[in-house]
Formats: structure tokens, sequence, C-alpha cells
């Protein structure tokens, strides 16, 4: 249900949007019904606390030209982004607050500083907050979240938004996001130069055992974090580490993001992340494929197409008709 | 070349010498083409088209033949017999199409190019290949199609995509695609070409040397066109040094200076 069609009108999206509510309280309710709690908030929220995984050699499948093999579908195990430093906790100013601790949810996605608050200079925590106060009520354009209007993800929001697919080649990484497409380079050629910004950056990577180590440059740093409102800007730089788990079953995200005109200090972020096979059952968020249709018996899954430009919209205009 | 001025080193009347040389001749052609076959890169016997590819042609100004406009270079045209077969209602449309093309052609406001538009867009693409599918990322919309050559086919009854449902084969070194399960919100070129979410599209994808693919389809939708139609362009490989797509997401232009947030003072 989350394959968003720009074409359709904002009806069609209502719709959608809330046959998508639908699918995951119908998810959700399944999951109460099979296992209690650890779940928080429902479907999306998997998990509330997650291992720490070291870096170190990676013992799992090899590519032929080296790459640990990590291709597959996967997703954050925590929280979609709805809230940024906390992520089960909703959106602020919904009216809905959650019904849950603070120490019951998931931790901050900020790891560092041990705050869990994103060191912000007083200028742009003053904007962050201004973002939320008028979340509900986008009455000006740049309160509007631009994933809402289709724009890609970028970082660290992708690895937050759905599920999404790795495909690996000689010299490249590719994240098929569910909005917005990223190449890591592995070739070792420079950044592109710095006067071009992209919602996604530029990545150069490299492998160091079962770490992906990706350096960010030329992001223009308009994709915000969340519903929260939570930025870097264009004079940002972003140094990732993907660390995969010995089994291939998980992954934990950190990233440094160093900006002097926005923040204080670097900060690190944190994101678990889960793979997803064919023995688990598409689940309409994080998991979103098909079985591809063949005269074997084999089950063979497939991403859907996944292309959004048009949506154009505030945050609100599905909700308004719950 | 040596070969050819041969014969003049030999009697014309020895018959078995001359069979010789004709058998020693066609070796070498045979062997020409082999290694020419050879030449192109292959990944598990297969072609390999991975790389960054574009045309120089001028097909995405339009279609047909045409001479220059203010928004458009002259071209030749890539239409086998140089006219699409329209419907005379589907015509009537193309030509409404081409009035407000400056608006309505969606490539205009940055949406998906589609199958096969996105292919001879005057934007480089890239190619990446395994030998289950092959991935096609656009550098404009940084949209991505997947080609699946692993034998599945079509599914029964999805939805409507942009860029289509792609099931590949390979006949020798051809890579043949069909491709169907359209949306009608694509157009074929910039002159107001169109079809409807009936389009069949068949791709044939073959290398002409290592840096250069000919790409053909035969385009059919009963809803717009009186029969089935061929287009052919070349497309080749960026080789400049660094090369890379730069990802280019045309359609948040409008609204991409109300972020990030910058201090009040600037």
């Amino acid at each position: 249900m989350t394959q968003r069609k720009p074409s359709l009108k904002p009806a069609a999206y209502i719709l959608l949007g809330s046959l998508s509510l639908l699918a995951l309280n119908s998810i959700a309710e399944e999951k109460k019904a099979a296992t209690p709690p650890p779940q928080t908030n429902g479907g999306i929220d998997q998990e509330s606390s997650f291992p720490k995984i070291a870096s170190g050699k990676w013992s799992g499948p090899v590519l032929p030209d080296g790459q640990p093999d990590v291709q597959g579908f996967w997703s954050n195990t925590i929280a979609n982004h709805n809230n940024f430093t906390d992520p089960q906790g909703g959106i602020p100013g919904s009216g809905r607050p959650p019904k849950t601790t603070r120490d019951q949810r998931a931790p901050s996605r900020v790891s560092d500083p041990a705050s869990g608050e994103v060191p912000f200079q007083p200028w742009a925590l003053a904007k962050v907050k201004e973002f939320q106060a008028h979340f509900h009520d986008p009455v000006e354009q740049q309160w509007v979240e631009p994933l809402a209007r289709c724009a890609p993800g970028g970082i660290p929001k992708s690895f937050y938004w759905h599920g999404y697919e790795i495909r690996q080649y000689p010299n490249y990484v590719l994240f098929y996001f569910n909005s917005g497409t990223r190449l890591i380079h592995l070739d070792k050629k420079p950044h592109l130069p710095d006067n071009i910004k992209l919602w996604n950056g530029d990545s150069r990577g490299h492998w160091e055992g079962n770490t992906l180590v990706v350096d960010v440059g030329n992001h223009n740093g308009k994709a915000l974090f969340g519903r929260t409102g939570e930025f870097i800007s264009e004079n940002g730089h972003i140094q990732e580490r993907f660390i995969f788990s010995p089994d291939g079953k998980r992954y934990n995200y950190e990233a440094v993001l160093t900006d002097p005109t926005v923040y204080t200090r670097p900060f690190t972020v944190t994101i678990p992340a889960r793979r997803w096979t064919e023995k688990d059952q598409p689940n309409g968020w994080h998991f979103e494929v098909g079985l591809a249709k063949h005269a074997g018996k084999q089950a063979i899954l497939e991403s859907e197409e996944r292309i959004c430009a048009e949506n154009n919209a505030a945050f609100g205009m599905g909700a308004a008709t719950e | 070349m040596s070969v050819f001025s041969a014969p003049h080193l030999y009697p014309i009347g020895n018959f078995r010498q001359l069979v010789s040389l004709a058998t020693f001749l066609s070796l070498v052609m045979i062997a020409g083409t082999s290694s020419a076959k050879d030449d192109i890169p292959r990944i598990k016997g297969k072609p390999d088209f991975s790389g960054i590819w574009q045309t120089t042609s001028s097909a995405d100004y339009g279609l047909e033949p045409h001479s220059n406009r203010a928004d458009a270079p002259p071209g030749p045209g890539i239409v086998e017999g140089h006219v699409i077969p329209y419907l005379p209602k589907a015509l009537e449309q193309k030509k409404k199409n081409f009035e407000k093309r400056a608006s309505a052609d969606p490539a205009k406001k940055g949406w998906t190019l589609g199958t096969p538009r996105g292919i001879y867009y005057p934007e480089p693409f890239q190619i990446f290949q395994r030998p289950q599918d092959v991935t096609i990322l656009f550098q404009f919309g940084h949209s991505v199609r997947t080609i699946y050559t692993n034998g599945t086919e079509h599914p029964d009854d999805p939805n409507d995509w942009w860029l289509g449902d792609s099931r590949g084969r390979w006949e020798g070194d051809t890579l043949v695609v069909d491709v169907k399960h359209f949306n009608d919100k694509t157009w074929l070129d910039a002159a107001g070409n169109f079809h409807s979410d009936a389009l069949h599209v068949v791709e044939r994808w073959k290398f002409l040397d290592k840096n250069t693919i000919e790409y053909k389809a035969t385009l059919e939708d009963p809803q717009v066109f009186s029969r089935p139609f061929d287009i052919s362009v070349i497309l080749h490989r960026h080789r400049e040094k660094n090369f890379q797509l730069i990802e280019d997401y045309r359609f948040t232009l409008d609204y991409d200076q109300y972020y990030p947030p910058k201090p009040d003072s600037q």
C-alpha cells in the first residue's frame, strides 16, 4: 500500500493513507495476539533496545570482488521518522502522547552526547522548535516536512523511512530506498566539486572487515531528519559506519555528523537495522516485497517500483479523515 | 591488410592454392568475428552492460523526423518508416500535447521519464548487472528500473508502474526485454508523443562493440497506435575520467529553497 503514485489526486491519497494505517493496525493486532510487548507503538516499532555490534573481521559470504555480501532487504527496527530523538515517542504536539514512559521506549538516535540531544547552536535549536510548533499547521513553506512533498529521504532519514534493498556490484553498494536512491562509490575517485550539493550527498566508501565506512560530501542539507525538524546544513559533513553482525542478520548504522555552522560539536547517530528474508511475511512498512511468478517452487522476492514525484502536501491530509 | 594482397603471390590457375587461401581467409574472418565478440565484457557468459550510457541522438526532442524549432534541434527521427502510426483520435491528442508541451511534458515537471524515454533522454543512466537482474539507475529523477533476467514472469495483476514491469531473456548475446503494466503518465518524447496504460514494449539490447550498445524497441498500444512500430538508437559508454551520475531530483526545485533553516540574519 505504500507504493506511491504521483498521479493520484489527494482524495486517493487519503484513501491510500487510511488503508496503510488499517494495514499497520491489523499487523499490530496480530502481533499483540501472538506475542505481548516488547512492542510499544505497534507494527513499525519492532524493538526498544538493540545489541551493540563490534567492528571486526567479516566471516560471512563474500562477493567475487571481495565485498562482504550483505545484499537483500533491510529496515530499521525501532521507529519511523515521527521523532528523531525519542523515536517511539510519537510526533510532538499530535495530541496523542505515548502510553509508555521514556525509559520503556527506544533510546534517542543521538548516541553521543549522552544527553541524546542534538548539540544545536541556539539559533538552530530555535528553528527546530519553531518547526515542531508548526508541524501540524504548516502555514509557511519551510514547515512542510520535505518527505511529504516526495523529496528524497536523505541522510539519515532514509534509514528509518520504510524498508529498503541493498544491491552490490563491483565498486558499488546501491541503497534502493522507498524515497530516493543512494549509490556508494567504492572506487576511490574524488568527491564531486564542492559547489555541487545533493539530497543524498556524494558517497565514497570502503570495507573494513564487517564494516562499510562511508564519507559523505556534497550534502545539500535539505532533507530534515524527521517530523521533529532536526537538520544539518550544506556545510555539514557525514561519516558513516555500517557495522554488520557476523551472522549477517543485523547491522548498526553509526554516523558522525559535523557542521560548525549548525552544531556546537560533532555528534553520533545510531540506527539499528535487521534483515528480512523469504521466511518473513511482508508487512506493509518494513518489508514491502512481492513474490515473483515463475515455474519453480523457490520463493523469489522482488522490490516494487518506488517512485514519488508529486505528493506535495503537508502531513495531516490523511489524518483528517481518521 | 596483407591478407587481401596475398592472391597476387599465387598463379591464378592453381586451384588447390586458391581453395586453401579461401579456407584461410574464412578462418581469419571467423577469428575476426569471434575476437570482436570476445572483446565485450561478460558476466557468467552473458554480455555485461554495466557502465554509464547515453545517446547522442536528438530522439527525445522528437521521435519522428523534425526540423529545428525554438526548443529543439532538428533530428532525423528514430522511428522505422519515420511516422508513428497513430489512431485518428490519438493523433489529435498528440497534436494537443505538442501545442502545450512547454508545461504538459512530464519531464518538464521532473517526473520519471518512463520506458523507453529514459533510455534516449539526454542525460546519462547507469547499468548495474547481476546474473539475476539488470538495474538501471537514471540520473534524471534517480529512478530505478529493474529488468529481471532470472526466468520470472510478469505478475498477474499488478499495479501500473511508471517504468513498467520488465522481464528479460537472452537470445544469444541480445538481451530481449518484455515490458508492460505501465501507467499513462509518461510521454515518449518532448514533442507530445504519448501512450496509454496498454503500452507494451519489447526491447532488444545488443553490444555493437564494448563501448556501444544498439538499443531497439517495438512499441505496441492498441488504444493509441494502429499497429506496432520500431525505434532504434545507439548508446555510448561514458569514458571520461571519474565520470559519475549526479543525482537530478528536478521535481524538488519548486520548494527546495525553503530548506534547510538558516539563521535569521541571512
